[in-house]
């Protein structure tokens, strides 16, 4: 199959073809998400040579395990995020006194793709991703704080606790809070 | 269950989708959620919330190296799978001849004599179709290891493996001739524990082992085999 063939295709549909090792499939693939699979790494592990790697290692990861994807459980992109954040948690998590990233606004992220040259699906996620950080920026900031820990530190809640200073109960409800939150912020556009 | 102890259970599954229960309490937290509607109900309106959340992370252009490498290493992969499909057929028959067919052997030669190196200890197994699946206890626990072989290659089938840190790749490496050489095959667990290696020549190879080793590999083994499989000669 022809690279120009497979940009046609769905993500839902490329998937049977990656599981087929159809390399052009692949790589349309990892031209759509691969931007958002190295932020996400890079967000969590805070180095651009690890980014690099747990992006590689999520990819080929799907690469050779294509045919397992299971569209029950949620979209390609939300499937292959899962991916990437499981190992560049696992990366954290391999590493002797670990240091997550914890601020959302990391003077060192200068790198932005251009605006020009959006396809519609692309301007559609960066809406959604405006919508999502409206959000977070819109929680009080002990509910985002324990966010963050568990989502991009992949830090356990008795962890947290521990860190913070603060009962298990209280950390867990403010996981909670700061989710419904989020989901209300965005139930209009979920719904 | 009172109102209390739904808020309870509300404020832990927020923490089970953020992936910050400990194993024991994610694994109660399942239990509950396979009995009680209102409780799954609850955690399908919650989950957009987390899975969202990668879409906030600040976009930071990937390198060019990145694609260029894994695109590299996926069309060498999809190269090496093709070639293989193409000469199945031909494989098969240099498996009869070299294997299964040689008269002093007989079927028996079809077993692959899968032991693990040191305290492994064989717990079951069995062989067809030039398969054999053989599986270890010892050093690690569950691994299952399936050799499929035809005349000139190989491959290697492993199951129940665990994650390796970043740093890891798995190295296959092969015996001949009292020589341990690289077979020059990097890989990486997948997410569900299995991986295959291919052993392209298998031409006098008395040995197949995987051994865990630094990203890029080693012109050595630096660690103890996961596992060891012996051939028939």
């Amino acid at each position: 199959m022809r690279a120009s063939k497979a940009e046609r295709l769905a993500d839902e549909e490329l998937m049977p073809l990656i599981g087929e090792k159809n390399p052009d499939a692949f790589e349309v693939f990892y031209d759509r998400h691969g931007g958002v699979a190295y932020s996400l790494a890079y967000r969590i592990v805070g180095e651009r040579g690890a980014a690099e790697d747990v992006t590689q290692e999520a990819f080929i990861s799907i690469w050779r395990s294509g045919a397992r994807y299971d569209a029950a459980r949620g979209s390609v992109r939300t499937w292959m995020l899962g991916i990437v954040r499981n190992r560049a948690i696992d990366f954290l998590r391999s590493k002797a006194g670990r240091a997550p990233k914890l601020d959302f606004d990391d003077d060192s992220i200068l790198e932005h793709r251009p605006a020009a040259e959006l396809t519609d699906s692309e301007a559609l996620r960066r809406e959604t991703a405006e919508e999502v950080r409206g959000a977070l920026d819109e929680l009080p900031g002990e509910q985002a704080k324990v966010i963050q820990l568990a989502y991009f530190g992949g830090f356990s809640h008795s962890e947290i606790a521990g860190m913070l200073g603060v009962p298990l109960g209280t950390v867990k409800g403010r996981m909670r809070l700061g989710l419904e939150k989020i989901r209300g912020e965005l139930a209009e556009g979920l719904t | 269950m009172s109102e209390h102890g739904h808020e309870r259970r509300s404020d832990e599954i927020a923490a089970f989708l953020l992936g910050a229960l400990e194993p024991g309490e994610a694994a109660e937290l399942e239990r509950h959620l396979a009995g009680c509607e209102e409780c799954r109900t609850e955690l399908e309106w919650l989950r957009p919330a987390v899975q969202l959340l990668p879409e906030s992370v600040e976009r930071v252009e990937a390198p060019p190296e990145l694609r260029e490498s894994l695109m590299t290493q996926v069309r060498a992969e999809a190269k090496t799978e093709a070639e293989a499909a193409a000469h199945a057929p031909r494989r098969e028959r240099g498996l009869l001849r070299g294997w299964v067919l040689r008269p002093a052997t007989g079927l028996a030669v079809l077993a692959l004599v899968v032991a693990a190196v040191g305290a492994f200890a064989i717990a079951g197994g069995g062989s067809s179709g030039g398969k054999t699946t053989t599986t270890f206890t010892g050093h690690s626990p569950g691994v299952t290891a399936e050799m499929v072989s035809s005349g000139g290659s190989g491959t290697l089938h492993l199951a129940n493996l665990h994650q390796l840190p970043s740093d890891k790749v798995l190295q296959a490496w092969v015996e001949r001739d009292g020589r341990v050489v690289s077979a020059k095959t990097l890989f990486v667990p997948n997410q569900d524990g299995t991986a295959s290696a291919t052993i392209d020549d298998m031409e006098g190879v008395k040995t197949v082992m995987v051994t865990a080793e630094p990203r890029g590999g080693s012109v050595q083994p630096t660690s103890p085999p996961i596992v060891s499989v012996s051939i028939p000669q």
